[in-house]
C-alpha cells in the first residue's frame, strides 16, 4: 500500500500494516526531518525492519540530497540476512508498483569468512584463520613478489577485482552475502573487497556493529561513509556492552609468554633483513621522520591491523625518535613487556587509573607517554616493513601495542584491575590484567558526532532514558511503543511462591535453598504438563543451572517432566548448543514437545527467536543480576554513578531486566503468534523491577498476576492457553491491530494510532 | 515310520497352482484320522501335508507348509482330539484323531513334527503370498478379475502378479504401514526406578518395553547384548551388569576398567562428537556463525572463558556438566529412535537435509535450508494478503473413497432458518424488479411447436428413444459385462506394456499375451455372446470390446509383419 507519512508518499509492501508501524514511521521521520538522533522501542515482531526500511527508503528516495545512505547496522549474521531479504521485498514492491527499473544499490557486508570464495581459504574454520590467510595471499608486498616470481600464491579473485572491479561499478540491486559470493563467482572478482568498495557509493549498508563502533575495524571501513547517512542501530539493547568490549584488553601470563615469542621472531627476522636488505628499514626510518601517514601508502589488504583508538584521538604527527629504528622499537616493546611481566607478578589485587600506571611505568622502567601512543602505529609499520605473511601469529605483540596505545590515549573512562587469581580458586595462581572501558560512550561518540541521524531501536529499550545517559547523546525523538492486540496473545505471569508458601527467589541469599530449587523443579514439571509443544527456561547463569540441574536430577523432578518432554541444555560449547537447539526445534516440530534449558546473556537468549510453537512458554528462574563481585563491573559501577548520576542499583536492575525482557521477549515473534511469560521470583513484582520492563509487557502485568503460587500459574495459564488455541484469523484483527488502507485514514483510528506512541 | 511313497493324482485346493512332484518323502503316516467324519490318512510329506479317505488313493485334503499360518490343538480335557490348520487365507482344516487308544500320542507326534516343520516354511511363507492375498481380499475388483483370468487360467499367475505387485507397492506400504511405529518415552529409564526390596537389595523393574526402548535408544547396548547374550552371560546377569554400570550411572564419575559398558559410552561420546561436528543444517540456529566477528582473543570485558582443563575443575563440576551432556544426548537419542522408521522421503525437512551440503566447502550450492529459512523467518502472514495459504498435498489411502465420497443424503443439506429468510428475501427483492421483456418472447404456436417437437416421439426426440443399457439388460448380465470389460482391459494392459517391444522377452510376452488375448476372446467372451443371443438381446454390447480387441491384433499383426520383413 502507498502511505502518506506526514507528507511523505512512502510505499509499503503489504496489504495490510499494524498501526503502530504508522505510528513508528511518524516518530522516525520527525527524526529524520529534525536531523537528529531517535531512540525507538517497539516490540519485536511488530515489523519494525520492514517500517524502518520502508520509511528511509522512501525518504532517500523523495530528499536525495538529504540522506545519501542508509547504514543499518545488527548483531548477528542471521539478522544481518534477514534485513536484506526484508529490503529485497520492499524493492521488489517498488518495482512493480512504479514499473521502473530499481536504481538502488543495497548490500550486506560481513567478514571475509562469510564472503570470501577462495576454495582454499573459504575451508577454514575460524574467522581468525581466514582473514590471516587471506591476508598472506593479498597483502601488496606479496603481490609484488608474485610478480617478480609467480610461483609466490595469491588471489586470483583479489587481483581480478583489483584489475577491472574498482573500475565497472557493480549494478544496483539487492545483495545479499550469498548474491555477492554469487556475483563474485560470475565475475571471478572477490566479493569482500567488492562489498567494502562498493558500500562507498552503495544507497543502503546493512552490517554489523562492529564495523561502527569497533576503532580496530571501523577504521578500515567505515571511514569514508558520507557524513549524511542515516544509522540504524537495530537490537540495540546491548549497544553499550559493545562499545565497552571493543575497547577493553585483557591481558594474561600466557599473552605476555606468546608476546615474547613474537619479538624474537620480530628480532631475527630485523637482523636478517638488515643483512640482506637494509635498506628497506632506512626507507622506513625515511618515512618515518616525515610522519607519513600510513593510510596514504598503503593498500586496502595491507591495513589488516589498524589502531585502536577512535580517529580524532590518532596523532597527526610523526613517530617519536626514541622509537622510530626497527631495533630501538624492539627493544622497547621488550622493556615494556618486562614492565608488564612484573606487574602481573602480584599477590594481591590492584586498581589503578591510566595516569597512575603511566606514571608508575615512567618511574620504574621510563617509558614515556608519547612513544606508548605511537605503539600501534609503529607496530603496523614495522610489520609490513618486515613483510609478515602470517599475521595471525602476531596477535599477542600487537594486544599489547593496543593496549599501550590506549592506555596512553585515554585518561578517563578507562580502568586497570590486575588480579592475581580467579575468584572462585584462589589457589591457582592466574594473573590477569584487565583494561577495562567504563564509559560506552567513548566509543559511540564518533557515529553520533559524524552522522546526522542516529537511531537506535530495539524490542527492549526500556526505561528509555537511561540509553541517552549511558551514550552520552541528544535525541529529539523518544519514544515506546505499544502493541496493538486484538487479542492478549503475552500473558506475563509472576510467579512468587511455591504451592507451600515459601518464596521463589534466585536471591543470592536463598538460592541453594533446597526448598527454592524445589520450587522451581515443580513449576517447569507443572508447566510441562500443560504447555504444548515448546517451552523454553531462562536461569541466571551458567553455573546456578549447572547446580539447579543437578540437584533436579536427584531429586527425580528431571526425570518426572522427561514423561511429558523432551529436555535439551544450553552447554558452554557453542557446537554442542547448536546441535542441542536444532534437536530441540526438532522435537518441537514432529510434536513430541520439548524443553530447552537456557541462559540470560547467553547466545542462545541473545540470537534465537522461539517462533510460534518454538516457544509456547518462557520461564524466567531468578533475576539475571550481572556477576555483582567482578571487580570490573563495581569500577563501572562506581564511574556511572560519578559521571552519570546512575545509582548503582538503578543500572544493575535495569541491566537485569534488559536481559529478562530480551528472554520472555523470545517466545512473541508477531501478533499471531502466542506464549506465556513467567517470571519465576517475587522480586520481579516490586515497582522498581516491573517498571523497567517494556510497556508492551508491563501494560498486560495486572495486579492479580503479581504474587502467584504454582497452582495459580497453571490456572491462569490452562485458561490463557485454551483461548489462544481457538482459530484466530485475519478478520478478527481487522480494524483493531491490523488495519487496511481506508481504515487507517479514518479519523478517529488516526486519532487512537497517536496514542500508541509514548514519548518518555 | 519313514518310507518313501510315491503319490499319484490329488485335488486341488483354493485354484492354486500346486507344483506336482512325482515321489516325496513321506515324514509321518498317521491312520484313523477323521476329517469331515470320515476316516482317512494323515501323510506328513517333506513340504506339504495332505489326507486322503481310506481306501482311496488320492488326498482330498493337501496344504503346503508355507501356507499354514498356524496349527492350534484342543485342550487337554475335551473327548475330541483334534489338530486345527489355519491357513493364510484364513481357511481352516480340522483333524480329529480317531484312534482311541493312541489318538492323544498321534495328534502330540504330529503337532511336535509339524512344530518343527513349521518355521522352516513359515520364512518361506513369503510376505508376497500374504500380501498378495490382502490385496485381493481388500479389493473385490481385482479378486473378480483374478477369478477370471487367473482361476480360468487365461494367464498365470505370476504373470497376472508380474507387473501388478510393483504397482501397488508404493501405495501399498502407505497403507500397509499407517500402523505406527510407537515413540519412545522420553522417560523410560525413569520407568525402572529401583525399589528397595528391604533386604539391602534392588529391585528393577525391566519390561520388554523398556528393554526394546533401550535398545532402540541405544543402538550400542543392543549390540552388546547381541555380543554377549547368551554366549557370555544370562540376560538378568547382563541387565544387572547394565545397572550396575556407570554407563547406567554415567554422571556418577568412577572408572570400571571391566565393565561391558564402557565401550558403549566411548561410542556414544564418539557419536555424539559426531553429531556436533556435523554441525547443523538450519543456519539461523547455528550459534557459531551467529556472531559476525567475533571479539579477538584478549579483548571485551567479559571474563574470557577459563581455558583451564577440566583437571581443576571441581569432581563436582564435572559431574554437573556430565548430567547435562548425557541428557541432551539422551533427549536427541530418543528423538532420533522416534524418527529413524518415519524418516519418509517426502516430508520437506529429511528432502533438503539430504540436498543442502551444509558443509563448508560445498557452499557452490547455497543451501535452500537456508533461503527456506530467511523467507520463513521474514514473513509476517497477517501482514500479507491472502494470497499465500499454504497447501498440503492431499494423501489419499483409498482414492475411490474419495472419489465416490459418501452418499449425499437430501435430508443433510441443511440451511439455517437465516439462511432461508435471505433468500427469500432476495428472491422477494428480485421478484419486485422483475420485469418481462415481452418484446423478447415468442409467439405461441412456435411455443407449442417447439414443446411437441422435444417431447418423445417428436421431431427431435427420435434418436432419444433409445433406452439406456441398464434398463435393457438384466442385471446379471450388466455384472458379467462389467467383469469382461475388466478382465480385458487388464490383459489389454499387459499387451499393450511391452510395446515397444525392444528386448527378447517382451517379444516373447507380447506373443503369449496375443495368444492370452485370443483365449480369452474364445473362452470368455464367445460364450457370453451366445449367451446374450440366446437372450434375445438385440443390442450389440460386446462389440466395444471385440473392437478394443481387434486393435490389439491389428497392432500385433503390424508388428509381426514388420518383424519378418526386417528377418528376411
Amino acid at each position: 500500500m502507498k502511505l502518506n507519512i506526514d507528507g511523505l508518499l512512502v510505499y509499503f509492501p503489504y496489504d495490510y500494516i499494524y498501526p503502530e508501524q504508522y505510528s513508528y514511521m511518524l516518530e522516525l521521520k520527525r527524526t529524520l526531518d529534525a536531523k537528529g538522533h531517535g531512540v525507538l522501542e517497539m516490540p519485536s515482531g511488530t515489523g519494525k525492519t520492514i517500517s524502518l526500511l520502508s520509511l528511509i527508503v522512501a525518504y532517500q528516495k523523495a530528499y536525495p540530497l538529504e540522506v545519501t545512505k542508509l547504514v543499518y547496522c545488527s548483531r548477528t549474521v542471521p539478522e544481518i540476512e534477514k534485513v536484506v531479504e526484508e529490503l529485497r521485498k520492499l524493492m521488489d514492491y517498488y518495482a512493480r508498483q512504479t514499473e521502473t527499473k530499481n536504481d538502488f544499490l543495497a548490500l550486506a557486508l560481513s567478514s571475509r569468512k562469510n564472503l570470501c570464495i577462495h576454495p582454499e581459504v573459504s575451508s577454514l574454520r575460524f574467522g581468525k584463520e581466514v582473514d590471516g590467510k587471506c591476508h598472506s595471499l593479498t597483502a601488496s608486498y606479496i603481490r609484488a613478489q608474485h610478480h617478480s616470481n609467480p610461483s609466490q600464491p595469491v588471489c586470483q579473485f583479489y587481483e581480478k577485482f583489483d584489475a577491472v572491479g574498482r573500475q565497472v561499478p557493480i549494478p544496483p540491486g539487492i545483495y545479499n552475502l550469498d548474491d555477492l559470493k554469487d556475483f563474485g563467482r560470475r565475475k571471478g572478482w572477490c566479493p569482500y573487497f567488492l562489498a567494502r568498495y562498493a558500500i562507498l557509493h552503495a544507497n543502503i549498508v546493512v552490517y554489523s556493529y562492529h564495523y561502527l563502533l569497533d576503532p580496530k575495524v571501523a577504521d578500515l571501513v567505515s571511514k569514508e561513509l558520507a557524513k549524511k547517512s542515516v544509522v540504524v542501530f537495530d537490537e540495540a539493547h546491548n549497544i553499550d556492552n559493545v562499545c565497552i568490549d571493543s575497547m577493553s584488553v585483557n591481558i594474561t601470563r600466557r599473552t605476555l609468554d606468546r608476546c615474547q615469542t613474537n619479538v624474537e621472531t620480530l628480532q631475527n627476522t630485523i637482523s636478517r633483513i638488515k643483512e640482506t636488505d637494509a635498506a628497506k628499514l632506512r626507507e622506513e626510518y625515511r618515512r618515518l621522520v616525515e610522519g607519513l601517514k600510513e593510510a596514504n601508502v598503503a593498500r586496502e589488504t595491507d591495513i589488516y591491523l589498524s589502531n585502536p583508538v577512535l580517529p580524532d584521538e590518532i596523532l597527526q604527527e610523526a613517530v617519536p625518535g626514541s622509537i622510530r629504528t626497527a631495533e630501538h622499537f624492539v627493544g622497547f616493546i621488550k622493556r615494556f613487556l618486562e614492565y608488564l611481566k612484573a606487574r602481573l607478578r602480584i599477590h594481591h589485587v590492584v586498581q589503578e587509573s591510566a595516569p597512575q600506571f603511566l606514571k608508575d611505568i615512567y618511574e620504574k622502567v621510563c617509558i614515556d607517554r608519547k612513544p606508548l601512543r605511537f605503539c600501534a602505529e609503529r607496530l603496523r609499520s614495522l610489520l609490513r616493513t618486515l613483510e609478515i605473511a602470517d599475521i595471525a601469529d602476531f596477535s599477542p605483540i600487537t594486544l599489547i601495542s593496543h593496549f599501550a596505545t590506549l592506555v596512553s590515549t585515554y585518561s578517563k573512562g578507562f580502568t586497570i584491575i590486575i588480579e592475581p587469581f580467579e575468584d572462585k580458586t584462589p589457589t591457582i595462581a592466574n594473573p590477569v590484567l584487565h583494561f577495562s572501558c567504563m564509559d560506552p560512550s567513548i566509543a559511540i561518540k564518533p557515529v553520533f558526532g559524524r552522522f546526522q541521524s542516529v537511531i537506535i531501536t530495539s524490542g527492549t529499550l526500556s526505561p528509555l532514558d537511561i540509553y541517552p545517559r549511558i551514550l552520552d547523546f541528544r535525541p529529539v525523538t523518544m519514544a515506546s511503543f505499544t502493541m496493538t492486540l486484538a487479542r492478549t496473545c503475552l500473558c506475563p505471569l509472576i510467579v512468587g511462591r511455591g504451592n507451600d508458601q515459601v518464596a521463589m527467589t534466585s536471591k543470592f541469599e536463598t538460592r541453594e535453598d533446597f526448598a527454592v530449587i524445589r520450587n522451581y523443579g515443580n513449576l517447569l514439571l507443572e508447566m510441562s504438563a500443560i504447555v504444548p509443544d515448546g517451552i523454553v527456561a531462562f536461569f541466571t547463569s551458567y553455573i546456578y543451572m549447572e547446580n539447579i540441574v543437578a540437584s533436579w536430577y536427584e531429586q527425580g523432578i528431571l526425570e518426572n517432566i522427561q514423561r511429558n518432554k523432551l529436555i535439551f541444555i544450553e552447554t558452554q560449547d557453542a557446537a554442542e548448543t547448536s546441535m542441542a537447539l536444532e534437536k530441540y526445534q526438532e522435537a518441537c516440530e514432529n510434536g513430541r514437545g520439548a524443553i530447552l534449558l537456557s541462559v540470560a546473556r547467553g547466545k542462545v537468549s541473545e540470537g534465537i527467536d522461539f517462533v510460534h510453537h518454538f516457544g509456547r512458554a518462557v520461564i524466567m528462574f531468578g533475576v539475571p543480576y550481572v556477576y555483582t563481585q567482578s571487580r570490573i563491573l563495581k569500577a563501572r559501577l562506581e564511574y556511572l554513578r560519578d559521571q552519570f548520576q546512575i545509582r548503582e542499583n538503578d543500572f544493575l536492575t535495569f541491566d537485569a531486566m534488559r536481559h529478562a525482557a530480551q528472554c520472555v521477549g523470545r517466545a512473541i515473534r508477531g501478533k499471531t503468534d502466542y506464549g506465556l511469560m513467567i517470571f519465576a521470583d517475587k522480586r520481579y513484582a516490586r515497582a522498581d523491577k516491573r517498571g523497567k520492563l517494556p510497556r508492551w509487557i508491563q501494560e498486560h502485568l495486572t495486579d492479580g498476576s503479581l504474587n502467584l503460587t504454582i497452582d495459580e500459574t497453571v490456572q491462569l495459564s490452562k485458561h490463557f492457553l485454551r483461548q489462544m488455541a481457538q482459530p484466530f484469523r485475519q478478520e478478527d484483527q481487522l480494524g483493531l491491530s491490523l488495519l487496511t488502507l481506508e481504515q487507517l485514514q479514518s479519523e478517529d483510528m488516526l486519532q487512537k494510532i497517536a496514542q500508541i506512541a509514548q514519548q518518555a | 515310520m519313514r518310507k518313501r511313497a510315491s503319490v499319484s493324482g490329488f485335488t486341488l485346493s483354493l485354484g492354486a497352482p500346486v507344483m506336482a512332484s512325482l515321489s516325496e518323502e513321506v515324514l509321518l503316516v498317521v491312520k484313523r484320522v477323521r476329517q469331515r467324519k470320515q476316516d482317512g490318512t494323515l501323510y506328513l510329506m517333506a513340504e506339504r501335508i495332505a489326507w486322503g479317505p481310506e481306501g482311496k488313493d488320492r488326498f482330498t485334503v493337501s496344504h503346503l507348509y508355507a501356507d499354514i499360518r498356524c496349527q492350534k490343538i484342543s485342550p487337554d480335557g475335551k473327548a475330541k482330539i483334534q489338530l486345527q490348520l489355519v491357513l493364510h487365507t484364513g481357511e481352516s482344516t480340522t483333524f480329529h484323531f480317531a484312534n482311541e487308544s493312541t489318538a492323544l500320542k498321534d495328534r502330540d507326534a504330529t503337532k511336535e513334527l509339524l512344530q518343527q516343520l513349521l518355521p522352516k516354511f513359515k520364512k518361506k511363507a513369503n510376505k508376497e503370498l500374504e500380501e498378495k492375498n490382502r490385496m485381493l481380499q481388500e479389493d473385490p475388483v481385482l479378486f473378480q478379475l483374478y477369478k477370471d483370468l487367473v482361476v480360468s487360467q487365461v494367464i498365470s499367475a505370476e504373470e497376472f502378479w508380474a507387473n501388478r505387485l510393483s504397482l501397488n507397492s508404493v501405495e501399498h506400504s502407505l497403507s500397509n504401514n499407517n500402523k505406527q511405529d510407537v515413540g519412545i518415552s522420553a522417560a523410560f529409564l525413569a520407568d525402572i526406578r529401583p525399589q528397595t526390596d528391604g533386604c539391602n537389595g534392588l529391585r528393577y523393574n525391566l519390561t520388554s518395553d523398556i528393554i526394546e526402548s533401550i535398545f532402540r535408544t541405544y543402538p550400542t547396548v543392543k549390540q552388546k547384548y547381541a555380543e554377549n547374550v547368551p554366549h557370555s552371560m544370562t540376560e538378568k546377569e547382563f541387565w544387572t551388569r547394565f545397572f550396575q554400570s556407570h554407563y547406567f550411572h554415567r554422571d556418577r564419575i568412577n572408572t570400571g576398567q571391566q565393565d561391558i559398558f564402557s565401550e558403549c559410552a566411548k561410542q556414544d561420546e564418539k557419536g555424539l562428537k559426531s553429531m556436533v561436528t556435523q554441525g547443523v543444517k538450519n543456519p539461523m540456529v547455528d550459534l557459531l556463525s551467529l556472531e559476525d566477528k567475533t571479539l579477538d582473543e584478549g579483548y571485551g570485558t567479559a571474563t574470557a572463558p577459563t581455558t583451564s582443563n577440566p583437571s581443576n575443575k571441581s569432581l563436582r563440576e564435572n559431574s554437573n556438566s556430565a548430567i547435562i551432556k548425557r541428557f541432551n544426548h539422551h533427549s536427541a537419542m530418543v528423538l532420533a529412535a522416534g524418527l529413524r522408521k518415519t524418516d519418509a522421503p517426502n516430508d520437506q525437512a529429511s528432502e533438503t537435509s539430504s540436498t543442502d551440503g551444509n558443509s563448508r566447502d560445498s557452499d557452490f550450492f547455497q543451501p535452500p535450508v537456508k533461503k527456506v529459512k530467511l523467507q520463513e523467518a521474514i514473513e509476517y502472514d497477517d501482514l500479507q494478503g491472502d494470497s499465500g495459504r499454504r497447501t498440503i498435498a492431499l494423501n489419499l489411502k483409498k482414492s475411490d473413497r474419495y472419489s465416490h465420497g459418501p452418499i449425499p443424503l437430501q435430508s443433510q443439506h441443511y440451511s439455517s432458518s437465516q439462511d432461508i429468510i435471505n433468500s427469500i428475501s432476495i428472491i422477494q427483492h428480485e421478484m419486485r424488479n422483475y420485469k418481462p421483456r415481452l418484446t423478447q418472447v415468442m409467439s405461441s404456436s412456435a411455443a407449442s411447436s417447439a414443446i411437441t417437437a422435444l417431447s418423445p416421439g417428436g421431431l427431435l426426440m427420435q434418436s432419444g428413444g433409445q433406452q439406456t443399457i441398464n434398463q435393457l439388460v438384466p442385471t446379471d448380465v450388466q455384472s458379467e459385462l462389467k467383469h469382461l470389460y475388466t478382465a480385458v482391459g487388464e490383459l489389454l494392459r499387459h499387451f499393450w506394456s511391452c510395446f515397444p517391444v525392444n528386448t527378447p522377452f517382451l517379444e516373447e510376452k507380447v506373443v503369449k499375451m496375443k495368444s492370452n488375448l485370443e483365449r480369452f476372446q474364445l473362452t470368455k467372451l464367445r460364450p457370453f455372446q451366445e449367451k446374450i443371443q440366446r437372450q434375445y438381446l438385440s443390442t450389440n454390447l460386446t462389440g466395444h470390446l471385440e473392437e478394443m480387441l481387434q486393435a490389439a491384433y491389428n497392432k500385433f499383426q503390424a508388428w509381426q509383419t514388420r518383424r519378418m520383413m526386417r528377418k528376411t
